[in-house]
C-alpha cells in the first residue's frame, strides 16, 4: 500500500470527554471501566499511527540507505518542488480530486437512501432479506470485483455491454472509454459498500420513538413527510459525523481498485496520486519522493477534515469538536 | 438480522500488512550457524523446494540445514520493505530478484563476492568461459554482488510471429510478406468463415499479448518496428535502443509513427480484437486456444505455437519472416534481439554481507554452478526428469502427465529460468519439446536477427551497472514520458490521430525529460565499449 510509506495519517477520533475540570481524578473513578476500554484503542494510534510519524522527516532529507531512515542528508524542499514541477503534477490532482469526489458524494447519498427504503418495507422477513442482499458484495475481494467488471464490461462478450446494446450505448468500451472510467468506478463502489454502509443508518433509524410516527400520522402525515420529517432529522448526527469522517480520506481514493482497472486507455484519467506513488516508490525505489507526495496528500486530506468539522459546527450544530 | 463479526476494510487491511510485515522480518540471519537462509523468488507454479530432490545435495555438499523461504507473488513490494529494513536472508536466489537499481541503493546489504573467487571455483571458471558474464556482474568498481548464469540453449529471440496456415489454405491465401499483403489477409479471415465453424464473425484476424503501462514486452506489436528496420531488445522495454552505437528512443521516432499508423489502419478496418487494449494475460491466452478444435486468432506472437495456441491448435499454425514495410524496400528488417536476457541471466544469486555461515553459504553458490547441478536446477531432478546418459550426454524427458507442456512441466518440477546455471558448452543435452520448438520456430527470423550486429545495434542493458543517481533520473523521467506514450499508443490505434498529435506529441515527451535520459544510456554505453 503506498500509503503506508507514510507514517502520517489521519488523527483518529480522540475519545470526546468534558473539557478538564477540577476533580478529574473523581472523574476518573467514577468511570475507570470506560477509560480501560478505550485504552487498547488508545494505544493502538499510539504506536500504530503517532510513534511512526518521525519517518515523515523522509519527505525533507535524500533516502540513504547506509545512514537508515533519518539519516540522509537535508533536503529541504527539493523533493516537494520536484513534484510541483512535474508535468503529472495537474493531471494527478486533478483526476485524484475527480475520482475522490464523486465517489465521496454518490457513496455518500446512496446509503441514506437505501437505509430509509429499507426502513419503510414492512415485513421483518422480507426487510431482512433485502438489506441481507444488499450488503454482501462488501465482502467480495476488489480484485474479483474488477474480474467481474472485465468479464461484464468485456466490449466483444460482455453481458452488460450487450444488455445495454439497445440503449444506444453500442460499441462504447466501458474498460478503455476516458469518459466510462469514473461512472464505472463510482456505481460499481456504490453496488459494493452501499448496503454495508447502510447499516449504521439503520440502526439509527431503529432507535426513532414510535410514538413520533403515530403523532405524525394522526396529523395526517403521508409516508413521504413521514420520512422527511421523523426518518431524516433521526439520523442527521449519523450523517454529519460520517462525512466529517470521510472527508478526512478524501484523497485516499481506493488505490486497489484504481490500480486493478488501470489500463493504456484510460490512463489519462485513472493516474491517481496513490498510483503513481505506487510507481515511484515501489518500483523505482524513490522513498524521500514517494513520502514527499504522500504527505502532501495527507496535509490536503487533513484541510479538508478541519473544513468538513467547521461548516458541519456551523449548519448543523455537530461536530467533532 | 445477524451481524458478521466487524472488521473495517482498512483494519483488514492494516492487519494483513502487519502479518506480511512481521513474515519477513524473522531475524536470525546473524543467528544460527547451522542454518542457512535462503529465499527463492520463484513461479507461481513451481511446487514446494521440499518435493525436490536437489536440494538436500545441496544440504549435504554445505553441510548445514537449509531454511527456504519461498516467494512467488508481491515479490517488489516484499523486495522494498525488506531490504529498507535491511533484514537479509543468508543468499537471495532468483534471476533478477534483486536488480541492478536494488544494489544502487542497497549494496552494503551484500557480500562482495570479487575476493572469494578462489572459494568458488565453479565461478571462476565460468566468469573465465564466458568474460562477457565476467564484465557484466563486475561493478566499474571492481566488485561482484551478484552472479549472473548461462544458459546456453534459448533461441536468439522470445517472440515468434504465427498465422494460421489452415485459415490460409482453405480460403486459396498465400503466407504474407509485406504490410500490404497482410492487410488483405486479415480481411479475408474477418469477412469468411476462415476457421470453417459456420459462423462468419467469431474470427479474431489479429491480437496481442496486453501492453502494460509501463512500456512493452514480449508478443507485442513493438516487433513490427523490425519491418521498418528499427532494431529492439527484450520486446522494446521503454523504447530505448542503440542502432549504429547511438542510443534512441522508438517513442520519437518517424518509424514508431509508421507501425502506429498501420495498426491504426488494421484497428479501424476491425482486424484487431477489440479487447486488446483491456483483456488480461489470461484472457488473451485463452482466447488464441480457441475451443476444441476451432480456432479463433488468424495472426500474433508467441513464445511457440504450442504455448500461444495450445497443443490441439499448434498444428494449424506457421512461424512467419519478418514482414516487409513495403515490397522491395531497401531497409534490411530486424526483429527483437532477447538473447542477452535468456541466455545471459544476470543476478541469479546473492550472498548476505551478514551471513552466519559464510563458508556454507559460498560453498552453496559455487555448487548451484556445477555441471549436474545446473541441469537439475533448470529441468529438475537427474534420473526423475533428466536422464544421465553418459557423462557428456543429458536427456530431459518429456512430461509424466501428457496433458502438461513441457515448459509448464519444468515450471512446476523445479525452480527452473529463476535458479542460478551454468549448461556448459561441452555437453550434449536433448531438449525438452517446447525449447526444440522455440528454436525452430526461430529459423524464419534468423536472417532479420542477423542483420543486427549485437555489438552495434543491440543495448547491452544487462551488462551495465549503473550509479544510483542516474538510475533515480531514469526511473522518474520513464515515469513521465510513458504517461503520455503508453496512453497515446492505445488511443493511436483504437481512435487515431497519429498525424495530427505527432509534433505535440514528442515536445511532450521530450519535456519529460527524454533527451537527458537518451545521454545517460549514451554514457554508460560508450564506456561499456571501451572496455570491451
Amino acid at each position: 500500500m503506498a500509503e503506508s510509506l507514510v507514517a502520517a495519517r489521519k488523527p483518529a477520533r480522540k475519545p470526546v470527554t468534558g473539557a478538564r475540570r477540577p476533580g478529574a481524578g473523581r472523574h476518573v473513578r467514577r468511570y475507570w471501566q470506560l477509560w480501560l476500554m478505550v485504552l487498547p484503542a488508545v494505544g493502538f494510534v499510539a504506536v500504530f499511527m503517532y510513534v511512526p510519524m518521525y519517518g515523515i522527516q523522509l519527505a525533507f532529507r535524500e533516502f540513504d540507505f547506509a545512514a537508515g531512515l533519518t539519516g540522509g542528508d537535508w533536503a529541504g524542499l527539493k523533493y516537494f518542488r520536484q513534484f510541483f514541477d512535474s508535468p503529472l503534477f495537474w493531471p494527478l490532482l486533478k483526476n485524484t480530486f475527480v475520482i475522490a469526489f464523486t465517489t465521496l458524494v454518490v457513496g455518500f447519498v446512496a446509503p441514506i437512501l437505501l437505509a430509509l427504503m429499507i426502513n419503510q418495507i414492512a415485513g421483518g422477513r422480507r426487510k431482512r432479506v433485502m438489506q441481507t442482499a444488499t450488503y454482501l458484495p462488501h465482502f467480495i475481494s476488489i480484485v474479483v470485483v474488477v474480474g467481474m467488471l472485465q468479464a461484464f464490461l468485456n466490449p466483444s462478450t460482455g453481458l452488460l455491454t450487450r444488455a445495454l446494446a439497445p440503449f444506444g450505448l453500442d460499441g462504447v468500451n466501458f474498460l478503455g472509454d476516458t469518459a466510462a472510467f469514473v461512472p464505472v468506478y463510482v456505481i460499481s463502489d456504490v453496488w459494493q459498500h452501499c448496503g454495508w454502509n447502510s447499516i449504521i443508518y439503520l440502526a439509527a433509524l431503529s432507535r426513532v420513538d414510535p410514538q413520533l410516527y403515530e403523532a405524525a400520522k394522526v396529523d395526517g402525515a403521508n409516508r413521504l413527510q413521514l420520512i422527511r420529517h421523523v426518518d431524516v432529522p433521526s439520523i442527521v448526527p449519523t450523517m454529519v459525523i460520517l462525512l466529517i469522517l470521510t472527508m478526512g480520506g478524501v484523497l485516499n481514493t481506493g488505490f486497489e481498485k484504481v490500480w486493478l482497472m488501470q489500463n493504456n486507455l484510460n490512463l489519462p484519467v485513472s493516474e491517481v496520486i496513490a498510483t503513481y506513488v505506487y510507481k515511484i516508490g515501489i518500483f523505482s525505489t524513490q522513498f524521500s519522493y514517494a513520502t514527499a507526495i504522500g504527505l502532501f496528500n495527507t496535509v490536503i486530506n487533513f484541510a479538508f477534515l478541519i473544513a468538513a468539522n467547521a461548516i458541519a459546527r456551523r449548519v448543523s450544530n455537530w461536530s467533532l469538536w | 438480522m445477524t451481524t458478521p463479526p466487524v472488521l473495517s476494510r482498512r483494519a483488514f487491511v492494516v492487519a494483513a500488512g502487519l502479518t506480511a510485515l512481521a513474515g519477513c522480518s524473522s531475524r536470525n540471519s546473524a543467528g544460527d550457524p547451522n542454518t542457512l537462509r535462503i529465499l527463492v523468488n520463484k513461479h507461481p507454479l513451481t511446487k514446494p523446494i521440499s518435493t525436490m530432490e536437489w536440494p538436500k545435495q545441496l544440504e549435504k555438499i554445505a553441510g548445514v540445514k537449509i531454511q527456504w523461504q519461498e516467494i512467488s507473488a508481491d515479490w517488489d513490494q516484499k523486495k522494498s520493505t525488506m531490504l529498507a529494513a535491511g533484514d537479509v536472508p543468508d543468499l537471495i536466489v532468483g534471476t533478477n530478484a534483486i536488480t541492478n537499481a536494488d544494489l544502487g541503493t542497497y549494496r552494503t546489504l551484500f557480500e562482495n563476492l570479487a575476493d572469494d573467487l578462489d572459494a568458488l571455483p565453479n565461478v571462476k571458471a565460468l566468469f573465465a568461459a564466458k568474460p562477457e558474464l565476467k564484465s557484466m556482474a563486475t561493478l566499474t568498481t571492481g566488485e561482484v554482488y551478484a552472479v549472473p548464469g548461462y544458459k546456453r540453449f534459448w533461441p536468439t529471440t522470445v517472440t515468434h510471429q504465427y498465422i494460421n496456415k489452415q485459415w490460409l489454405d482453405r480460403l486459396g491465401l498465400k503466407v504474407p510478406t509485406t504490410w500490404d499483403e497482410l492487410y488483405t489477409v486479415l480481411v479475408a479471415f474477418k469477412e469468411e468463415d476462415a476457421n470453417g465453424n459456420g459462423d462468419k464473425n467469431d474470427e479474431i484476424p489479429m491480437d496481442w499479448s496486453p501492453v502494460g503501462t509501463g512500456g512493452f514486452g514480449y508478443f507485442q506489436p513493438s516487433v513490427l518496428l523490425g519491418s521498418v528496420g528499427l532494431p529492439i531488445a527484450g520486446g522494446g522495454g521503454q523504447g530505448y535502443f542503440l542502432e549504429d552505437g547511438k542510443v534512441g528512443n522508438f517513442l520519437v521516432d518517424e518509424r514508431y509513427k509508421r507501425v502506429i499508423q498501420f495498426l491504426h489502419r488494421c484497428y479501424a478496418a476491425g482486424l484487431i480484437s477489440k479487447n486488446v487494449m483491456t483483456q488480461d494475460y489470461s484472457a488473451y491466452q485463452a482466447v488464441g486456444r480457441g475451443s476444441g478444435k476451432v480456432a479463433k486468432v488468424g495472426f500474433s506472437w508467441g513464445w511457440t505455437a504450442s504455448d500461444r495456441f495450445g497443443a490441439e491448435l499448434a498444428d494449424q499454425y506457421v512461424a512467419m519472416a519478418p514482414l516487409l514495410a513495403e515490397a522491395g524496400q531497401t531497409t534490411p528488417v530486424t526483429w527483437t534481439y532477447d538473447s542477452y536476457s535468456e541466455n545471459f541471466p544476470s543476478n541469479q544469486i546473492l550472498m548476505s554481507a551478514r551471513t552466519s555461515n559464510k563458508q556454507a553459504a559460498l560453498k552453496v553458490v559455487n555448487a548451484f554452478y556445477d555441471k549436474e547441478m545446473s541441469l537439475q536446477v533448470l529441468w529438475g531432478d537427474l534420473g526423475r526428469y533428466v536422464k544421465k546418459v553418459s557423462d557428456k550426454e543429458y536427456e530431459v524427458l518429456p512430461p509424466a502427465d501428457a496433458k502438461v507442456d513441457p515448459s509448464t512441466w519444468k515450471w512446476t518440477v523445479t525452480i527452473a529460468d529463476a535458479g542460478p546455471v551454468w549448461i556448459r558448452d561441452d555437453i550434449e543435452v536433448k531438449l525438452p519439446a517446447d525449447l526444440d520448438e522455440a528454436v525452430e520456430q526461430t529459423e524464419p527470423l534468423k536472417k532479420a536477427l542477423a542483420n543486427m550486429d549485437v555489438n552495434k545495434d543491440v543495448y547491452p542493458f544487462q551488462f551495465i551497472q549503473m550509479k544510483p543517481d542516474d538510475t533515480n533520473q531514469l526511473g522518474l523521467n520513464d515515469t513521465t514520458m510513458l504517461n503520455t506514450a503508453m496512453t497515446k499508443f492505445a488511443e493511436w490505434i483504437t481512435k487515431g490521430g497519429v498525424e495530427d498529435q505527432w509534433g505535440q506529441y514528442v515536445q511532450q515527451v521530450q519535456n519529460a525529460g527524454l533527451q537527458k535520459n537518451i545521454d545517460t544510456y549514451q554514457r554508460y554505453y560508450d564506456e561499456y565499449a571501451k572496455t570491451r
